[in-house]
């Protein structure tokens, strides 16, 4: 599923040779080229998901064919201009796109550009969220389990990596849903906030749209509070997938850099086994979760459409839900570019991350 | 570095602590956290499944929006809690000045919460252009009886209306096509954008909008310039909040973050419900219908189809009047917090009669195989009938998947039809059943006045709601003779025929009346006072 990455360790206890530098065409050079690299992704991403929407003809007749009388179906097919030859409506839309006009809903006549920004802050909330918990859980317990590694903790943790990305996220949603929140009533069932905290995070002047950052901005500690409360159980569901990810990824790298030379040399010197794992292997264990977290957006992004819905969660996972239900291709259309759009840039920013630390990705 | 690195590791362990003490400092309980305390009895929030398809009284005619229109604009009639009478709002007096002259008086200094004087010409703006914009999903089948209408002066409104008497007029005004709306704010002849509604604050009635998210959480503020019908709020301020999933709504109310919850919880929840002490269970008189519409162009055998034949048609809507079992419906979908219908007025209104009951099915409200087999075998039918039966899923409450789910059993076990059980989200469905794309489907109905005649105009004269290509002559003069029937005795007979005639051409199929039900925590007051036969949910009655 993911391969191991491996990056120079650190060298804090003064365990490695010093090393020469590689030549190479250096990080500006690199990070160019990555930059330039985004747009035929993004270009191409935005030609698939506008031909592919098209297979089954143009977005009217998906939502209404077969419901409205011919002529009034062609009237309205006219209307849009969805009748007009198809490359000329590709051109059309990579017009707009440029413009910033991704259309307008048809179910419930929105600006789809406005729609994607008041949504689109709660996904990428929901995202952060999951991606903490990812971090906190996964690192921690891999290391734990490469540390007691053919023990009972390293079994435990490896068997719970599997059930957390073994488990369909949806059913993890309703399972956290049905024990924390509806059993023992710690935690909110849905939503992203109380409706008290929900007014005051929005009623603000220039608010992110990202809850807990508007909280901390406005120093609401009670919003703050609440927000946090109500993202627990959606980013548990969301994270927890990758945690179990990470959780093996680290484990496998951290083993990995235990068996190398100059951790050995580390030993010989009465270096502790906790200290070896703490301070020597984690780094190399952190390159490969880097790497694979760019990957882990775009799987998050799916999950956030289930979790979305499971809790409520009024972000553009939710709302692709409903847009599906009622064909509404053309918000459906503009949502699935934008996610494309931000799989680009975070895999160019995770890019960036790796080629700083370490300086052998760029050759 | 290493200075860099115990930064960020400090940063991330007190981010760390600071989530998990924040979040164990908060919960679900604690009654909200909506009540902000103010002098006039906080805040509170009301919870539903219900979407709003427009802010525009022009466009919409559904019960989600109507819900936010009745808390924020003006009408010139409505009518006071507990009470279904319509009598004056915003008008100092409202007579029949003549059979066919209707006269309105507004009350002096009205305005808009954006500062512009309400005057009658905003009020004629505002009749006038539902009429003209006569959006498909709009209410203008509710004005077919007015001529017209004109400013006499500032304060002076005059409706001339086609029938004289029209005995249910001022509920009209009282009504989804009665809202007035600010003429320096909404266009004449198309509907105006939710957003572009909030932002021109053209609101005069008991609150006014605050902060806007579609269908998500509206936030009302008492409106200090009210003067109408139904004074001041008994809370500062109103929240709503709208819930994909009823199951959420049934949870959030017993869980104290919403306040109340209103429409539309499952007949389970709300059995639930009232076994749960932090909670009480509301209900009020029930004008809800739901119902079959046959579209008369494109149900089988229908006008427009490659095979139509009115005779076999209407065989068709009687075979599945024959068998439908409403009963089976009523007890074991609904647990019997609905009723069978047997006509299009729900029982208990006056004039109220079921036809149904002896003219299908066994005579006595149950089905009959066997009738509608005859009814077929009549008209010439042979082998099964293929029916596209559409449903909702989202606007009539969670249940509907299980009652079309048995009518699609009940009317296949008869060996007589084919059925296709499709379902569609509700802003797509409103739109595409009255553009003929649905041959047969499900409605309901919450009244909008209570009177009979709010199950019939609506429904059944030319140019109505349905959009369904029913057309007859004898039950249009018979809903138009009720309607102005002076004589009440009279009126009831004529109600009474006028049923019994739309129960023959069978142009919907009833199937289930309801009562109204809301789940409010237990120190929320004033939850009943808005379940009368109006069936207008007046927020600003509710407090704690």
């Amino acid at each position: 599923m993911t391969t191991l990455i491996e990056a120079p360790p650190s060298d804090a206890d003064g365990l490695l040779p010093t090393k020469k530098k590689k030549s190479g065409g250096g990080l500006g050079q690199y990070l160019l080229i990555r930059f330039l690299l985004i747009f035929p992704t993004i270009f191409i991403l935005v030609t698939m998901v506008f031909f592919l929407m098209r297979i089954t003809g143009d977005p009217i007749t998906a939502a209404l064919g077969g419901r409205l009388p011919p002529d009034q179906l062609q009237e309205r097919i006219h209307a849009a201009g969805y009748d007009r030859p198809l490359p000329v409506q590709y051109f059309e839309y990579l017009g707009q796109l440029v413009t910033g006009n991704f259309g307008t809903t048809l179910s419930d006549n929105r600006k789809v550009i406005e729609m994607l920004a008041t949504y689109g802050s709660a996904t990428l909330e929901l995202t952060i969220n999951a991606l903490i918990v990812a971090l906190l859980v996964g690192i921690p317990f891999g290391m734990i389990a490469a540390h007691r590694r053919d023990h009972l903790p390293d079994a435990v943790l490896r068997v719970f990596a599997i059930l957390c990305y073994a488990t369909p996220v949806f059913f993890a949603g309703m399972l956290l849903k049905l024990t924390f929140a509806v059993w023992l009533g710690w935690l909110p069932v849905a939503g992203r906030a109380r409706t008290s905290s929900e007014l005051a995070l929005t009623g603000l002047q220039a608010p992110t749209g990202i809850y807990w950052l508007d909280a901390l901005r406005s120093g609401n500690m009670a919003a703050l509070g609440d927000v946090m409360a109500h993202a627990v159980l959606p980013a548990l569901a969301l994270g927890l997938l990758t945690a179990g990810i990470f959780l093996r990824l680290v484990r496998t790298n951290v083993i990995g850099t235990l068996g190398r030379d100059y951790i050995e040399a580390g030993r010989s010197r009465g270096v502790s086994e906790f200290r070896l794992v703490t301070k020597h292997a984690y780094k190399p264990a952190l390159i490969p979760i880097i790497t694979v977290m760019g990957l882990q957006i775009a799987v998050m992004l799916g999950g956030a459409v289930l979790t979305e819905t499971t809790f409520e969660w009024k972000g553009l996972g939710f709302q692709l839900a409903n847009y599906l239900t009622a064909r509404d291709f053309v918000a459906v259309q503009g949502i699935v570019v934008l996610l494309a759009v931000i799989v680009a840039v975070t895999n160019f920013i995770v890019d960036i991350v790796a080629a700083l630390i370490d300086p052998r990705v760029r050759y | 570095m290493a200075k860099n690195q115990r930064a960020l590791r400090s940063a991330i362990a007190l981010a760390g602590v600071s989530a998990f003490a924040l979040t164990a400092c908060t919960g679900p309980s604690g009654g909200g956290g909506t009540s902000t305390g103010g002098a006039g009895g906080g805040t509170i929030t009301y919870g539903t499944t219900d979407k709003v398809v427009t802010l525009d009284p022009a466009g919409s005619y559904d019960a989600g929006s109507f819900m936010v229109m009745n808390q924020v604009y003006p009408f010139l009639m409505n009518s006071k809690p507990g009470s279904s009478d319509a009598v004056p709002d915003i008008a100092e007096s409202a007579s029949f000045t003549t059979p066919t002259e209707y006269t309105v008086k507004l009350k002096p200094g009205l305005k808009f919460a954006n500062g512009h004087a309400l005057t009658s010409s905003d009020v004629k703006f505002s009749i006038d252009r539902v009429v003209k914009i006569a959006d498909p999903n709009g209410p203008a089948a509710l004005l077919s009886n007015l001529k017209s209408v004109a400013a006499k002066d500032d304060s002076t409104v005059v409706f001339t209306l086609k029938a004289g008497n029209d005995q249910v007029f001022p509920g009209v005004l009282a009504a989804n096509s009665g809202p007035i709306v600010d003429e320096e704010v909404f266009p004449a002849d198309k509907v105006l954008g939710d957003d572009e509604i909030v932002k021109g604050k053209p609101f005069a009635g008991p609150y006014t909008i605050e902060s806007y998210k579609k269908n998500e959480l509206v936030s009302l503020k008492a409106n200090p310039d009210y003067q109408g019908l139904l004074g001041k709020p008994a809370n500062d301020g109103a929240n709503i909040k709208y819930y994909a999933d009823s199951n959420n709504l049934k949870l959030d109310v017993q869980q104290g973050n919403i306040d109340v919850a209103g429409r539309s919880l499952t007949a389970t929840d709300a059995a639930d419900l009232e076994k749960d002490s932090k909670v009480k269970v509301h209900k009020g008189p029930g004008g809800e219908l739901r119902y079959i519409v046959f579209n008369f162009d494109t149900m089988p055998f229908g006008a427009k189809t490659a095979d139509a034949d009115p005779k076999k048609a209407l065989a068709v809507r009687q075979a599945m009047a024959d068998i439908v079992d409403r009963d089976a419906i009523a007890t074991q979908v609904y647990k019997g917090t609905y009723l069978p219908a047997y006509s299009v007025v729900p029982d208990g209104f006056n004039g109220a009669i079921q036809p149904l009951k002896e003219m299908y099915g066994d005579g006595n409200g149950k089905p009959s195989l066997d009738k509608a087999k005859k009814a077929f075998a009549d008209a010439g039918i042979t082998g099964t009938v293929n029916i596209k039966l559409q449903y909702n899923p989202d606007h009539y409450g969670k249940s509907s998947g299980d009652e079309y789910a048995m009518i699609k059993e009940q009317l296949e076990k008869s060996g007589l039809f084919k059925v296709d059980l499709q379902s569609t989200e509700w802003v797509t469905y409103s739109k595409a059943r009255t553009a003929d794309a649905y041959p047969v489907y499900q409605l309901g109905w919450f009244p909008d006045y209570s009177d009979a005649d709010n199950y019939l105009t609506p429904f059944f004269v030319p140019g109505n709601f349905l959009k369904n290509h029913y057309e007859n002559s004898a039950v249009t003069e018979l809903v138009t003779k009720q309607l102005t029937t002076v004589d009440k005795g009279e009126r009831e007979k004529v109600l009474g025929e006028a049923q019994t005639a739309v129960a023959k051409d069978l142009s919907t199929l009833p199937l289930l009346q309801g009562a109204q039900l809301m789940v409010a925590g237990a120190d929320v007051k004033g939850v009943e006072q808005t379940l009368d036969a109006s069936f207008k949910t007046r927020l600003g009655v509710i407090s704690k």
